[in-house]
């Protein structure tokens, strides 16, 4: 071991200046210095990692906790309240006093539409702008409830009145609560797609951060090989091993993240969000269905409108069809369209009947109980749907849970790998600058 | 020392005094009561209604010599046509209590002027049951006559020179005339103390452009439906509805707490619409009108729904231009 440079203590006594320049031109100056910066990159490499890891994983717990559970809250509100005013119509269709089933429906249409409403209102902060349609919501729906039972007490004492009490419901519900709800879906779903997008991302700011730790290594070793006559640093090779395991398990396990969150969409949310669309649409087509029916004549505008909702409603079967991934989903939408045709073909029925003038055939036909009609058709395709968008969400849930295993302790190893690179790579160039003492 | 026991004092308040709180208010976007759909308030008068030249409207077409026998119509006439077809279609109301209304608990749509295109059915096809309904709102009356979709309107339609222009109309078949519904005890005694309060009416209706025309300038509010006025009064909305006595009737029986005020400020003589171009069918139904009128027909269906309004009311005389 032959000395190099000018030994230490010359520059003791000189100005900080000039000690500095010294350090840097000494040899075991130089070494120090490597030593301090193999520290700083390594930590500060292994913090940043850590810390975008935990973003991603805390973008995953989001996910799972938060925005595809108010995602689904959305569309428990929208469908629940649809389902409502669709059933008060039927109700008024159906004559006198409503059936005990027509009415239970009712109420527990009313129940789920508050409790997923005070699910949705129980986090607003993430996104601001369905502040306005979640008051709109939580004012409106008593309004709605209250202009109901109206209508339903004046029915009750045979007052026509009562007719126009439930058209003001109804209006209320289509002009202020159904839209609130609609954008309160939108605004969730979005959020999905977002978390989706940020916890599914590649990791490439992980690999190039363990690129620059790596390459400072490198650097390092370089040196230290070139000033001396050992071609490996026993210390140096441990710290690159760890920083090169710290990597290799975080692109690991993010190419494992982003595989599932990718599924969690294809298996999961892309086919929900479909199916709820949907299920939406078959709403709002049985609503303008009966509310024809109860316009007796100069409904054209609801009939209209049954159509286009409908022909929505045919694209959007098809589209969940082919999105379908498991078996199950596939089924229950093959099996909604059949119903959906039976559907159709019952409206067919219920608009002769109408045109010609035969209004109690069209209303059996509407609302009567029997197979083929067309109230039977509608339940039969909404159950299909629920089961469909169940299997669905159970792949979403079960999709991100993967992902979220694939990052437990992640970030605890990443930083121990990262103080142990440190604590490796200090003992290396320790051991050479022993050698000028 | 007094001193700084007087400044420690100060001290000791200023410590003591409350900090502004600035726990935030609840507020709320608005308590606005719903509305009917599509209700709106009317600036002034329809601009149409001044335009026409004065005219004898309640005069009809006198009929043709007896009528057919049911079942057996003159080949060639619009009677023929809805024979044929096997059912007259009529526009009525589902929404106006008394006159033409959906009974909550049956389904069915009933009322004086459901009786009456009844009775039309019954004169082409011997059996009231043949007839389809068609519901109609005010507005929508004159185009359905124009475009064919209804045999008939019979809807509370008061017959006025500018309608004749673009339809037929039967002889008169009832005579009513407009009055005011308001709470009771509201200070409102008729059409004088409507000065800036809010009137409800139907659009399309005589009877907006009627409201919109009292010299004490009340503000319109136009709806749909008459029911929907009783929402908003109800509601507090409107402050009074005005319209034809027989649907005012109508819609204070629903509610003991209104009552009609002051006096029938309008005539209001109600005719069967009928497309302009079938005048044959135009003297089948004021057949149809001489004969219940004189049997006794009018004044049973005329008990059973406006007894209430004018106890033993003849029918109105028929007018005819030849």
């Amino acid at each position: 071991m032959r000395r190099k440079g000018t030994p230490m203590t010359a520059v003791v006594t000189a100005p900080t200046s000039r000690r500095v320049t010294g350090l840097v031109k000494s040899t075991p100056g130089r070494l120090s210095l490597i030593a301090l910066l193999l520290v700083a990159v390594t930590v500060v490499v292994g913090a940043l990692t850590a810390w975008s890891v935990q973003t991603r994983s805390a973008a995953l717990e989001e996910l799972a906790n938060r925005s595809e559970p108010l995602s689904f809250a959305a569309q428990e509100v929208y469908r629940s309240m649809a389902d409502a005013d669709a059933t008060a119509a039927s109700a008024f269709l159906s004559g006198g006093v409503e059936s005990p089933a027509l009415r239970s429906r009712y109420e527990a249409d009313i129940a789920k539409a508050a409790a997923a409403l005070s699910t949705a209102t129980g986090e607003t902060s993430r996104s601001p702008e369905v502040g306005t349609a979640l008051s709109t919501l939580a004012g409106q729906l008593p309004v709605y409830t209250g202009l109901v039972e109206t209508a339903r007490t004046h029915n009750r004492q045979g007052n026509p009145v009562g007719a126009a009490y439930l058209r003001e419901a109804s209006s209320l519900m289509r002009a202020q609560l159904l839209p609130a709800a609609q954008g309160l879906y939108r605004a969730e779903t979005a959020n999905v797609v977002r978390d989706q997008d940020s916890a599914g991302g590649g990791p490439w700011s992980e690999l190039l951060l363990g690129l620059v730790a790596l390459a400072s290594l490198g650097f390092a070793q370089w040196y230290v090989t070139r000033r001396s006559n050992r071609v490996f640093n026993v210390g140096l090779v441990v710290a690159t091993g760890l920083v090169l395991v710290s990597l290799l398990w975080v692109s690991i396990a993010s190419a494992v993240v982003a595989t599932t969150v990718s599924d969690s969409r294809e298996n999961g949310s892309a086919q929900v969000d479909v199916l709820a669309r949907a299920r939406i649409a078959t709403l709002t087509a049985r609503g303008d269905e009966t509310l024809t029916l109860v316009a007796r004549g100069s409904g054209a505008a609801y009939e209209k409108r049954y159509g286009e909702v409908s022909g929505e409603l045919g694209e959007l079967l098809a589209r969940g069809r082919s999105l379908a991934t498991a078996p199950a989903v596939r089924d229950a939408v093959t099996s909604a369209e059949k119903n959906f045709q039976a559907w159709q073909e019952a409206h067919r029925r219920i608009r002769e009947a109408d045109d010609s003038g035969d209004y109690t055939t069209a209303l059996g036909a509407a609302i009567g109980p029997d197979q083929g009609g067309a109230a039977v058709a509608f339940d039969n395709l909404d159950r299909d749907l629920v089961t469909a968008i169940t299997q669905a969400r159970t792949a979403f849930t079960g999709s991100v849970a993967t992902a979220r295993g694939a990052l437990t302790g992640t970030v605890a190893v990443v930083a121990l790998l990262a103080l142990g690179a440190a604590a490796a790579s200090v003992m290396g160039v320790w051991q050479r600058l022993k050698e000028y003492r | 020392m007094r001193r700084l026991v007087v400044l420690l004092l100060l001290l000791l308040s200023a410590a003591c005094a409350p900090v502004p709180s600035s726990a935030p208010d609840i507020t709320v976007g608005s308590a606005g009561a719903p509305t009917p759909g599509d209700a709106a308030e009317v600036g002034g008068p329809p601009s149409s209604a001044a335009a026409v030249p004065p005219c004898d409207a309640t005069a009809s077409l006198r009929p043709s010599g007896p009528l057919p026998q049911p079942g057996a119509m003159p080949p060639g006439s619009t009677m023929e046509r809805i024979a044929a077809r096997g059912r007259l279609i009529a526009g009525v109301d589902q929404n106006t209590y008394l006159m033409g209304f959906r009974n909550p608990e049956s389904g069915a749509i009933e009322g004086f002027d459901v009786d009456m295109a009844r009775e039309v059915a019954k004169a082409v096809f011997g059996d009231p049951n043949r007839i389809q309904f068609k519901v109609l709102t005010s507005d929508q009356r004159i185009p359905a006559l124009e475009q064919g979709e209804v045999d008939v309107v019979v809807r509370t339609m008061t017959i006025n020179c500018e309608r004749a222009q673009k339809v037929a109309f039967s002889s008169v078949y009832y005579q009513a005339g407009q009055r005011v519904l308001a709470a009771r005890g509201s200070g409102i005694t008729g059409p004088d103390s409507l000065g800036g309060r809010k009137v409800c009416a139907t659009k399309g209706s005589s009877s907006l452009a009627n409201v919109a025309n009292i010299a004490s300038k009340p503000v319109v509010v136009a709806v749909a439906n008459w029911t929907d006025c009783l929402v908003m009064l109800q509601q507090g909305q409107v402050d009074a509805v005005s319209t034809d006595d027989t649907i005012l009737a109508g819609l204070a029986a629903q509610d003991p707490y209104t009552e009609m005020v002051g006096p029938q400020f309008t005539q209001e003589p109600y005719g069967m619409g009928i497309p302009k171009a079938n005048e044959d069918f135009v003297r089948f139904v004021n057949g149809v009108l001489e004969r219940i009128r004189s049997d006794g027909t009018w004044a049973g269906i005329h008990q059973r729904w406006l007894g209430a309004l004018d106890r033993g009311a003849a029918p109105p005389a028929a007018k005819y231009r030849d």
